[in-house]
């Protein structure tokens, strides 16, 4: 065939490096309306479920049983399943029924009932539904901060600048699972050194995260998986009882903790039951519920590429957030995850918990640039800081990052990676050179670091995990070398935990280390001019990005 | 279209509902003495009631100091969470609407009791494919009697039956 | 529904097909014997226990060279099998090689091989090439060596895996393996890598023990 100019043209565009997929419902390839999803309904006998969505009790596998027993609030469920699930869909968009109304039947709907109702929804009144469900009243955001190289001094000096940008919240990972310990500590260190109060975490395998927990080198956990089928729930090596459990055992040491779902990931792991991924994901944000954990992360996360390439994905991926904010949950909206090669797409997916704000709305944003981000990149990075910047003073929307200049980002990742490296010398661990805190203060990303003896860090990283250090150590090593503030943010951090305040549904530490969560900054947004507003000092800060011009200046 | 009396009606009884909702199996019937907290007025209890928070070692929120840690008198114990915090976060998430979750925090404060160690190992445990049902229910024993965990013991002995029924316990 | 597996067979099959045309002929002469072009499999009967320290298992998908004969990249499923296994001889290394055929899951997978392993390291690898090193006393999901990226993993990086998985049985620390990433692996492949698990995944015998096999390269 001669080509037609035209579609070479518009071949050679990013968004054909995308790849999409037509939908395969027989297996669950498929955002929402599977051939196999439930239809809703409830049958209680002796405050015991019998049958829902269709299964009856004998037939229900352990995730059919968990939900019935645990997640959904049976005084009102049989009421709520007869109501009409378009009235119920137009109750939670409508602006004049308050959240806690709305609580109060959500929470005792079904699992197919609840998709049942968001599927009434296009985007733009599940993102109504959003402002008005989502927990805390004041948005917030998330950042990863990972090195390919799991380069220490890097990880400290980026997340002391992500502090500085905004973030209350940081997750870092590894390459090689036996950095864990040090990437853990540079990420405490130099978020510490940043601001005061930030949450970190370093995701891992679940029982290797908690024991990190427990030596003080993490505030709270994130990367607790959670399936919507029995198949993939044990192949991620758990069940709703372990996993309750395992909960519990992170509240009993005082840290926080939220469970992580998203579309797709029954699909990507071969076992979806001919289900939809909205139907299985929804499975997962009632488990959350019934296992009593506080809070989500959902919104596909690292499945996005799955319902990234099928019809309405991304609007089941928004309905999965809202799904979560429903059920009275936490959520920590993806945003997280390298989606698409264009970035119409990036922006416009991202859109969807931006402009309604959300606890977390990414979950995270790559503080360092994608070739470092060892959640395989996310949908914006460290190269996209000036235009998210530019999006929250064009639309006036609090994303949750604030303009920073480059000599405080310059003399901040000075001051961690200095931190940093007294910690490593105080500790006993590998030294980190001068050299290596100069190029760790000027650096974009981990080719700008010298390299380290990964050999001896990993052995040094391994007795670390395995010896007495604990974060009063960490502590300690700061105040003997001239790092008092930092010290007493570290010790602050493990003070959290004995109060236990920030164990709570969507909390989150401001900089006098008080703790904002859905109890004392609960969301009260009941339309125009009500909830949270973007006004008075923060918005002056949004506005000012030092890269505009002032009118004053030009033609001078 | 429904009736928005009745709608109002059904949301009432359920915003009682959930305020009078008692710990179900699995909660622990002692542990729900009211402590006559407010959310709005007591919380968060580290800036608005300090002074019920203790340590376990019995320290004031205010004498974790970094002067007391570079002194070496605040160790690791000094820096957890009680079975009595944990319970009045639940008793607040009880009168905020959260009952799963007040439901986990009392599970939590049964927890504190139980040594890292063995709280790893329990969990192993209860993964799938780890252990036989007398595995189980030996656990849930030992977490009753060893350490008064009667909530957490319930949630073991509930796992025993599912694991049993869906195949998922260890085949010996 | 106009879209039946065939159509998306057809689909995946044009896509690998197009992937295959942009990537460099294999390196074969690293695995110092000429081309292969296909691999035998004899089943052997159940996979026993390893008693010998100096051993790697090699543990393979229930589809890898049988129902789905190369990765997601387009590389020739005996071509890697061989580089696994000559990355591990060169280390003087002996390798073993078992069909696990109960789980998909690629930390599953790896973990059977590392407790049949006499040395307890395992390598597991699934069809559409992801590859994990295991020791069998660490939690299934965790691992010594991790390549999640399976659209970024060449014949190299099999070898080198050998090497590694091969040098942890002799008990040494080596480097590891430097770690790809591609930020935009994601949503270039991933509903294609997911298309290829669940055409694994149709494979799995839940119940089926893992059997050693007999290889014979072509």
């Amino acid at each position: 065939m001669k080509r037609s100019k035209r579609f070479e043209v518009l071949e050679a565009r990013p968004v054909h490096e995308d790849g999409f997929v037509r939908e395969w419902p027989e297996v669950g390839l498929v955002a929402v309306n599977g051939p196999n999803d439930p239809k809703p309904g409830i049958k209680i006998e002796n405050g015991v479920v019998v049958e829902m969505d269709g299964i009856k009790r004998s037939d229900f596998d352990m995730i059919d049983q968990f939900i019935a027993d645990h997640a959904i609030n049976l005084e009102m469920a049989e009421k709520v399943a007869a109501m009409d699930s378009q009235e119920l869909a137009k109750m939670i968009v409508d602006i004049n029924v308050p959240r806690e109304e709305i609580i109060a039947l959500t929470t005792a709907m079904t699992p197919a009932k609840i998709c049942e109702v968001v599927g009434y929804m296009n985007v733009v009144e599940m993102m109504m539904a959003l402002q008005k469900m989502r927990c805390r009243r004041t948005p917030s955001n998330q950042c990863h901060v990972t090195s390919v190289r799991d380069n220490p001094v890097q990880i400290a000096a980026d997340a002391a600048e992500a502090a500085i940008r905004g973030f209350d919240e940081m997750e870092t990972t590894v390459g090689i699972v036996r950095y864990a310990p040090f990437n853990a500590l540079a990420l405490l260190v130099g978020a510490q050194t940043g601001r005061g109060g930030v949450l970190t975490q370093c995701a891992l395998e679940e029982a290797t995260e908690l024991q990190l927990g427990m030596k003080g080198l993490t505030s709270y956990a994130e990367t607790i998986s959670v399936y919507g089928t029995e198949n993939v729930f044990v192949d991620g090596d758990d069940t709703p009882w372990s996993k309750s459990f395992l909960a519990s055992a992170y509240a009993s040491r005082g840290l926080k903790m939220r469970f992580t779902s998203g579309t797709g990931a029954e699909v990507q792991m071969g076992y979806a039951e001919g289900k939809s991924m909205l139907y299985l994901e929804a499975k997962c944000v009632y488990v959350t519920k019934g296992a009593g954990v506080q809070g989500l992360q959902n919104g596909s996360i690292s499945c996005i590429g799955v319902p990234g390439a099928v019809p309405g994905g991304i609007r089941a991926v928004l309905a999965e957030n809202l799904i979560a904010a429903m059920l009275d949950l936490e959520v920590a909206s993806g945003n997280d995850q390298t989606f698409s090669h264009s970035p119409f797409r990036r922006t416009a997916r991202t859109m969807m918990q931006f402009l309604p704000g959300t606890d977390f709305i990414f979950s995270g944003y790559s503080a360092v640039p994608n070739y470092d981000n060892m959640f395989a990149g996310s949908n914006f990075d460290a190269e996209d800081y000036d235009d998210y910047l530019a999006l929250q003073r064009d639309l006036v929307v609090d994303g949750g990052l604030r303009p920073v200049t480059e000599d405080e980002v310059i003399a901040v990742r000075n001051k961690a990676a200095r931190a940093l490296q007294a910690v490593f010398r105080e500790l006993g661990l590998p030294p980190i050179t001068d050299e290596e805190v100069e190029a760790a203060t000027y650096a974009h990303g981990s080719d700008d670091m010298p390299e380290r003896n990964v050999v001896e860090d990993l052995k040094a990283a391994q007795e670390l995990f395995t010896g007495p250090i604990t974060g009063l150590d960490v502590v300690k090593a700061l105040a003997k070398n001239n790092f008092t503030d930092v010290a007493i943010n570290v010790l602050e951090m493990l003070k959290q935990r004995v109060s236990g305040d920030y164990l709570h549904t969507s909390a989150i530490i401001d900089s006098n280390f008080v703790v904002q969560s859905a109890v004392n900054d609960a969301n009260d947004y009941a339309g125009p001019g009500t909830g949270y507003r973007l006004t008075g000092k923060r918005w002056e800060e949004i506005k000012d990005i030092p890269f505009a011009i002032r009118p004053e200046e030009i033609g001078q | 279209m429904v009736d928005k009396n009745a709608l109002e009606q059904i949301v009432r009884e359920v915003l009682k509902s959930l305020q009078e909702t008692e710990p179900k199996a699995g909660g622990n019937p002692q542990a729900n003495n009211d402590r006559g907290l407010d959310p709005a007025r007591d919380y968060p209890l580290a800036t608005k009631r300090p002074d019920l928070v203790r340590t376990p070692t019995g320290k004031g929120l205010d004498e974790i100091t970094l002067d007391k840690v570079l002194k070496g008198e605040v160790t690791p114990q000094d820096v957890r969470i009680t079975a009595e915090t944990l319970r009045m976060q639940a008793e607040i998430a009880e009168k905020v609407g959260r009952p799963q979750f007040a439901r986990n925090l009392r599970r939590a404060a049964e927890l504190t009791q139980v040594p890292d160690d063995r709280i790893l190992a329990i969990y192993r445990a209860l993964r799938p494919h780890r252990s036989t049902k007398e595995e189980l229910l030996a656990i849930a024993d030992e977490l009753e009697s060893k350490y008064n965990a009667k909530a957490n013991a319930a949630l073991v002995r509930e796992a025993a039956e599912v694991y049993e029924r869906r195949g998922l316990l260890r085949i010996a | 529904m106009q879209v039946d597996e065939k159509l998306v067979r057809q689909i995946v099959e044009e896509v690998l097909s197009g992937m295959g045309q942009g990537t460099a002929a294999p390196k074969l002469e690293t695995a110092g014997a000429g081309p292969v072009s296909g691999v035998d499999f004899t089943e052997l009967g159940i996979a026993e226990q390893g008693t010998k320290a100096d051993e790697v298992v090699i543990g393979l998908g229930p589809a890898f060279g049988v129902y789905q004969v190369k990765t997601i990249k387009g590389i020739p499923h005996a071509a890697v099998l061989r580089e696994l296994i000559a990355g591990i001889e060169e280390e003087g290394v002996a390798a073993r090689v078992i069909r696990v055929k109960h789980t998909s899951d690629v930390a599953f997978i790896a973990h059977t091989a590392a407790k049949l392993s006499g040395s307890g390291i395992g390598i597991g690898i699934q069809s559409r090439g992801t590859t994990v090193i295991h020791q069998k006393d660490l939690d299934p999901l965790s691992n010594l060596e991790l390549f999640p990226q399976c659209p970024l993993l060449v014949l190299e990086t099999y070898r080198a895996i050998g090497r590694n998985a091969a040098q942890y049985a002799k008990g040494g620390s080596p480097k590891p393996v430097p770690v790809e990433n591609d930020q935009m692996a994601r949503p270039k492949y991933q509903a294609v890598a997911a298309v290829l698990h669940i055409k694994e995944t149709e494979h799995v015998e839940k119940n089926a023990k893992p059997v050693e096999l007999k290889v014979t390269f072509k």
